[in-house]
């Protein structure tokens, strides 16, 4: 397989699942917006932007935080590198470089989304469409993941699951972040209404509310979340299955051996510890500076898949 | 379709009932659901326009129909051409014996820029320049065919022969069960065994690593060089993905380098080697001459090919085919006048308002003179061109081209239509069983170009 066409396959995956992260963080601030303030206080849309990692872009663009302009930088606005619509195209860019390198059924699940994002972003749309804007976006990465399953289980499917992995292990990092450190606006709000209404709505935003459920009983308690979000092997968002996959497709990859073995030592304590740690003691050492020094690490894994093999 | 005015050709009698069936209902689906199919697989060619961004070819439901006669006829003049027109390249890179004899001057190729002074003295394998030739040619009369122009570089279209059939197939299924129509699914098959069989000398397999050099995305052909290497199921690279070390090339993987064999080149001569051709070119594979040269690498169409298909190249490929072959040429060419001869010139500049004037360089339909269809102030803008740069011109006959019934707006007429099949020179010298029918969808019209409102058909084959 062509270097480039790694490249590129790693990155069609991506810029898919970010393109879904953006959607389902929309679907949050909107699900949030329809709440009372607590006490005056209302932030959502502004947390929205800063857990897209796009609140620079923003108000360098808007003077106001306000619904509609915030949902139309985050979905169409070509400016955001990262906006759905952004996502989209460079998917769609690279699908069609390396359209021959996966089913046509991949390549016409992005094409269509591309087709149909075109005529959405040429109609106007209301501020309260966006509830279907994201079931839109999720349904259209869902058909893309699909096709996938009738792939070749060769090189090009590892590289394209290791591109969503990695999106995602660092997607989910920056929500749990972002809802520690920018939902809450104070620490004595922890463990109070206002923080379970938000927990809840993490978890409908990472599509696992249900799962959830199924997964504890009783109460819906931060740590609990955590507990789910970080360490369940179980829930298909969380930390720990994130880096399972990474190490399960970066092994899986038959090309150069030691360029894989080179890249799984330097994740293989991650991988060790993530599953025999306990989350109580996780919270004693700070959630923050885990999810820290995980991101990090995420970016450095990317870094390396990046000079190994695209160069 | 039609034999006279009234009177509907044979082999057209089954499209003309199917047609008379279909209601306007029908018609207007059908079109749609083409055009969905179209942009939904990308046969899309990039626009600069901000609001289209992606333009696709018009696609008429009609086929235009064959008989296993007709295109016998044709297969045999094409082959015949294709043949002749390797010849030619073998020649003038080599001894140069037309030149000796005097049916072509010699300052009509050594001073064209086609012509690739790096390729003279080397023969590539097979003696074969190039192994893909297109033909456009028109119809003007019963049976009459004549060629407009020869395609020796890498012709394209044949992505629309393909995906058009496809479409076809897809759409109107009950028309493939009353007519024979000889399939063309195995072009990319023998695409491949081609290319495999010009595998340069030092390669010692009995698989050659082919790939398809494309300049990229932003080239409009794109999406033909994503399909075709996905049919043949070989590599689509860029100049990026390509290195020479030693004696060989190579393509970066995530294995490391791969040793590739032939390369189906998409991209123009100049940006082959920055080392050989245009040392300001940021593309292009410095020293892969190096290594096509020594043969450790067959490069497919062999650069300086071009010169073949120049139009005042043109004018003298019935006298190659007597003079390497020693056979009459079975298709004719059309009537030229060559503007560098003091006589044609002149007749040329008397007669403007009759004629059509290319550009030598020309291509696309661009900087062209339909003399009939234009303005006496066009004409005469023409003639001060003309006549300071006659050499840069060639002027021919407004050709009655064949009408091939269109749909326009739910109504059958007659429109302009030309021809391109493609010729595979290789082990076999073969044509495709079908071929690029284009049509000049404006009324009135001769332009069949795609950049000027040519759209396409199915061009059906009928078997014996």
């Amino acid at each position: 397989m062509l270097s480039r066409t790694a490249e590129y396959l790693y990155w069609i995956s991506r810029y898919m699942e970010r393109a879904e992260t953006n959607a389902r963080l929309l679907d949050v601030g909107y699900r949030m917006s329809l709440f009372p303030n607590p006490n005056g206080y209302n932030n959502e849309w502004e947390s929205v932007l800063a857990a897209a990692g796009a609140i620079q872009g923003y108000k360098n663009k808007y003077n106001i935080i306000e619904q509609k302009k915030v949902e139309d930088y985050l979905f169409f606005d070509e400016d955001n590198p990262s906006s759905v619509f952004n996502c989209i195209l460079n998917a769609r860019s690279n699908a069609l470089v390396v359209r021959t390198s996966f089913t046509p059924e991949s390549w016409l699940a992005i094409n269509k989304t591309y087709q149909e994002i075109l005529k959405l972003k040429n109609n106007n749309f209301n501020a309260s469409d966006l509830p279907n804007l994201t079931e839109w976006t999720i349904e259209q990465v869902n058909l893309f993941r699909g096709s996938l399953s009738s792939l070749l289980r060769n090189d090009g499917y590892n590289f394209l699951y290791l591109g969503l992995f990695v999106e995602r292990a660092d997607n989910s990092a920056r929500l749990l972040d972002v809802k520690y450190f920018v939902l809450l606006p104070k620490p004595q709000y922890i463990g109070g209404n206002i923080d379970n209404m938000q927990w809840s709505i993490l978890l409908r935003s990472l599509s696992s509310f249900r799962a959830f459920r199924w997964a504890y009983d009783g109460d819906v308690t931060s740590t609990k979340i955590a507990d789910f979000l970080v360490l369940n092997s179980d829930c298909p968002r969380s930390l720990s299955f994130c880096i399972q996959n990474i190490v399960k497709h970066l092994t899986n990859l038959t090309c150069s051996p030691e360029k894989v073995n080179k890249i799984y030592n330097t994740l293989k304590d991650l991988n060790i510890k993530i599953q025999e740690e306990k989350i109580e003691s996780i919270v004693d050492f700070g959630l923050h500076e885990f999810v820290t020094q995980f991101i990090n690490k995420i970016s450095s894994v990317d870094s390396d898949i990046q000079k190994e093999f695209f160069n | 379709m039609y034999q006279s005015e009234s009177l509907i050709r044979n082999h057209y009698n089954n499209i003309n009932e199917w047609l008379e069936k279909m209601t306007a209902k029908v018609i207007n689906e059908k079109n749609a659901e083409a055009e969905t199919h179209f942009r939904n697989i990308g046969i899309t060619f990039s626009t600069n326009s901000e609001t289209a961004r992606e333009r696709i070819i018009p696609f008429d439901l009609i086929p235009r129909i064959f008989t296993f006669s007709e295109w016998s006829k044709l297969e045999k003049g094409v082959i015949q051409r294709a043949k002749a027109l390797n010849a030619f390249l073998a020649d003038i890179y080599n001894q140069g014996e037309i030149i000796k004899a005097n049916i072509i001057p010699k300052e009509l190729i050594f001073k064209k820029k086609s012509y690739e002074v790096s390729m003279f003295g080397f023969t590539p394998p097979r003696s074969i320049y190039s192994p893909i030739v297109g033909i456009d040619l028109v119809r003007t009369n019963y049976n009459e065919y004549f060629v407009l122009e020869d395609n020796c570089r890498t012709p394209s279209g044949v992505s629309y022969m393909l995906e058009n059939r496809e479409i076809m197939m897809r759409m109107f299924p009950d028309l493939f069960h009353t007519n024979r129509v000889t399939p063309i699914d195995d072009y990319p098959t023998r695409l491949l065994q081609t290319l495999m069989s010009l595998a340069p000398i030092k390669c010692n397999t009995s698989e050659p690593v082919c790939v398809l050099l494309t300049p990229g995305p932003l080239n409009s052909a794109y999406y033909e060089h994503s399909f075709l290497s996905d049919q043949m199921g070989i590599e689509m690279v860029e100049s990026t993905d390509l290195f020479v070390e030693g004696e060989f090339l190579y393509m970066k993987t995530v294995d490391g380098p791969k040793k590739v064999d032939v390369v189906y080149r998409r991209i123009d001569d100049d940006f082959l080697d920055p080392l050989c051709f245009s040392p300001n070119s940021v593309i292009g594979i410095p020293g892969i001459m190096d290594v096509y040269r020594t043969g450790g690498v067959n490069i497919c169409s062999a650069p300086g090919a071009g010169i073949a298909d120049d139009k005042a190249i043109y004018i003298y490929v019935p006298e190659m085919i007597k003079f390497y072959l020693g056979e009459q040429p079975i298709l004719e060419n059309v009537q030229t006048w060559s503007c560098d001869k003091d006589d044609d010139l002149n007749y040329v500049l008397d007669n403007l308002s009759d004629l059509v004037v290319k550009e030598v360089d020309g291509s696309g339909g661009y900087g062209m003179l339909i003399g009939p269809k234009s303005s006496k102030s066009s004409i005469e803008e023409f003639r001060r061109k003309l006549s300071a740069n006659p050499r840069g011109y060639i002027a021919q006959p407004l050709l009655d081209l064949s009408f091939s019934p269109t749909l326009i707006k739910n109504q059958v007429e007659g429109r302009r239509v030309d021809l391109r099949p493609f010729c595979l020179m290789g082990e076999n010298a073969q044509l495709s069983s079908g071929g690029l029918t284009r049509v000049a969808m404006n009324e009135g019209s001769f332009v069949v170009n795609s950049s000027q409102g040519g759209g396409v058909k199915d061009t059906w084959v009928l078997a014996e």
